[in-house]
């Protein structure tokens, strides 16, 4: 008996690695091969072009000793949490509104509407509000026609504002979709109880829609925070360039001054910074993530 | 929770005063008038759609209504919100938060009770004792069963002592053994706490075995509000005779009216003189008389009864273990009859096709015209 479910759970677990070797070679592949190889580099020695094999942490002391690393990244940090903050706090209410105020035959339309955005290219959409921020942009050209002001505003583009509103937007819909479905998720009969019990429509918010929907909210901040930490093209057009972010440094040293492993050690590190405060959230908030249905 | 204050007897908990409710052109509840006693255990009873749940939702304030006025305890609630209202409700689904301890739900509706929070951990404990779920205060809402669930939720709203408790199908998610075990325990409870029960269900048997007294609702009207005996022995009409238990309809004319009893002849029974009581008020259809099943007797050879008799013929027999079904032919006619007998010792089943005597009682009948 004992040898046969040996055998049967040998075979079974074959037919499992069969089943998913596809993934976890594409797994290997494009995710932990050139991991490992960013990894890799960042312990070499480099300089202009010129790459030896001479492991060292020198990469790493420049990236977490040098004033500029640090200030671009506290920047990034800054600019990632103004537009996790900004997007979620209006996705919320979004989300809610779908959810709760619109007819059931009518909230497959109103998702779709909201992923609208999606349909032109991410590059299109940040160079569009570059076009309505702008020095000679829209916003600036109207105010100028109508005679409200007389020289162009210059506090609505270049600066870190411009760089929330923007990716705020290019976000948004990642916030508003895993709201929504934490929101779809709650027994309406559970906001009538709150009621029932002597609560407000307020305070059964507070104590049992907002509770219950927080597996969204830390979701959509995650999905909303990780990426946005390591925008690239946001600073590179909104910014003009004066307003690097970690990516656009990485760029810097792996393309124009061609320092690999030096780029690669603010990669990694960035990478680390990003893992630490992502876990870090996911724990403080882990009693709103339980097996609760 | 001794310290629930006797209500004097018959006093009026709800009154309902023509309730009027529409869903756009849907008229769910069509003149609902009638009282709920205090201290009652009440069952609005009826099929799936009558609009038994609406009403209930109404004396909770989940839904307004379009005409009329609800009063609980003399005050007209159509200007208070759900929760401030003297009521809490046990719902279907029984809306446990499920990220809240069981503790934490019984004493949710506690937050502004000015007890001290070392009391109101006691009142939660209590309120887990007397639903039998003592010391499960710190376990996780989600872990538990069915029958647990519904204990908490019991609690959770017994815990507030509100004037009336509403119940709105508490017992559907149950298995049957779970279900029939709850009903007496419920009973047990709301004589325990003297508070106002209202019952939301389809089942007839439990609202029978559960009710001081039932309103039978179809289509949004009420069709009859009695007790349970009355409902069952005396129906007022066809419809409510046939949603609760089983019931023969024969055939029947009505051959005239004589100090205040009617004289009918049923078909295949003969003639019988009925009391007043016996003939609710007429409903416009061909006139019929029922008959519930275990009002009928079979004879068997040799047994001698001083009620009426008539011959018959056994089409079917259905045997349910404590009981057997009979369907007989009364007396050479098409009309057929189920009637029911205790399968006691020495009581051989009989078989199809057998020619038998049914005894039968015109105190038994009821009239339907």
């Amino acid at each position: 008996m004992a040898k046969t479910t040996s055998v049967l759970g040998r075979s079974e677990a074959r037919s499992g690695l069969m089943l998913i070797s596809p993934t976890a070679l594409y797994a290997v592949l494009l995710l932990a091969a050139p991991l490992g190889t960013v990894v890799l580099y960042s312990l070499l020695t480099g300089g202009r072009g010129v790459i030896t094999w001479d492991f060292t942490l020198a990469n790493y002391i420049e990236v977490w000793t040098g004033p500029v690393y640090r200030a671009i990244m506290l920047r990034s940090l800054l600019v990632a949490l103004s537009v996790t903050v900004v997007t979620v706090a209006i996705a919320y209410p979004i989300a809610y509104f779908v959810s709760f105020h619109v007819q059931p035959s009518k909230k497959s339309l109103w998702l779709f509407l909201i992923t609208i955005p999606f349909w032109t290219s991410y590059l299109i959409r940040v160079f569009l509000w570059k076009v309505i921020l702008g020095y000679n942009g829209v916003i600036n050209s109207g105010l100028l026609g109508i005679g409200i002001i007389d020289e162009p505003l210059t506090w609505i583009n270049y600066n870190v504002g411009a760089l929330v509103v923007t990716l705020a937007h290019a976000y948004a819909p990642f916030a508003i979709l895993p709201i929504f479905v934490a929101l779809e998720k709650i027994d309406r009969s559970l906001l009538e109880a709150g009621q029932d019990l002597g609560e407000s429509r307020l305070r059964t918010f507070w104590r049992v829609t907002l509770p219950l929907s927080m597996g969204g909210v830390i979701a959509a901040t995650l999905i909303v925070f990780i990426p946005t930490i390591g925008d690239y093209v946001t600073p590179d057009l909104i910014g003009g360039g004066k307003l690097p972010m970690i990516a656009n440094l990485m760029e810097v040293q792996m393309l124009k001054i061609n320092n690999k492993p030096l780029g690669s050690a603010i990669a990694v590190s960035a990478m680390v910074i990003v893992a630490i405060l992502s876990v870090a959230f996911v724990m403080v908030n882990r009693r709103f993530l339980g097996p609760a249905k | 929770m001794s310290s629930a204050k006797p209500v004097p007897p018959n006093s009026t908990m709800i009154e309902f005063r023509d309730v009027h409710k529409y869903y756009g052109d849907y008229h769910a509840l069509r003149g609902i008038s009638g009282t709920i006693r205090a201290g009652e255990f009440f069952s609005l009873l009826g099929p799936s759609g009558c609009g038994k749940t609406t009403l209930l939702r109404t004396i909770a304030g989940f839904e307004g209504i379009d005409g009329g006025a609800v009063l609980i305890d003399g005050k007209d609630m159509a200007r208070v919100a759900a929760n401030k209202r003297p009521t809490n409700m046990v719902f279907q689904s029984y809306a446990i938060f499920p990220h809240m301890s069981v503790g934490e739900n019984v004493g949710f509706g506690l937050r502004r009770d000015p007890r001290s929070a070392a009391e109101k951990a006691r009142a939660v404990e209590d309120a887990l004792e007397m639903v039998g779920l003592k010391g499960y205060g710190a376990r996780a809402a989600h872990a538990l069963s069915g029958g647990q669930r519904q204990r908490v939720a019991l609690a959770r709203a017994l815990i507030l002592k509100p004037k009336v408790l509403l119940l709105d199908e508490p017992l559907s998610a149950l298995d049957k053994k779970m279900r029939e075990h709850m009903q007496v325990e419920l009973i047990k409870l709301q004589r325990q706490v003297g508070i106002t029960f209202v019952l939301v269900t389809h089942d007839q048997e439990e609202a029978l075995v559960m009710s001081d007294r039932i309103a039978v609702m179809f289509e949004g009207e009420i069709a009859q509000l009695a007790d349970p005996e009355t409902l069952y022995r005396r129906p007022n009409s066809k419809k409510v005779a046939d949603f609760i238990g089983t019931m023969n309809f024969i055939p029947a004319v009505v051959i005239g009216e004589t100090g205040g009893q009617i004289e009918v002849e049923a078909k295949g029974l003969g003639r019988a003189l009925l009391d007043a009581d016996q003939c609710p008020a007429g409903q416009g259809d061909s006139p019929m008389v029922g008959l519930r099943p275990e009002t009928l007797t079979l004879m068997y050879p040799g047994q001698t009864t001083t009620e009426r008799t008539v011959d018959g013929v056994i089409d079917e027999v259905i045997y349910f273990g404590d009981m057997t079904y009979y369907d007989v032919y009364l007396g050479g006619t098409d009309v057929e009859v189920r009637l029911s007998m205790r399968n006691t010792p020495g009581r051989p089943i009989l078989e199809v096709g057998s020619k038998v005597d049914v005894a039968w009682s015109a105190s038994a009948l009821v009239l339907f015209r």
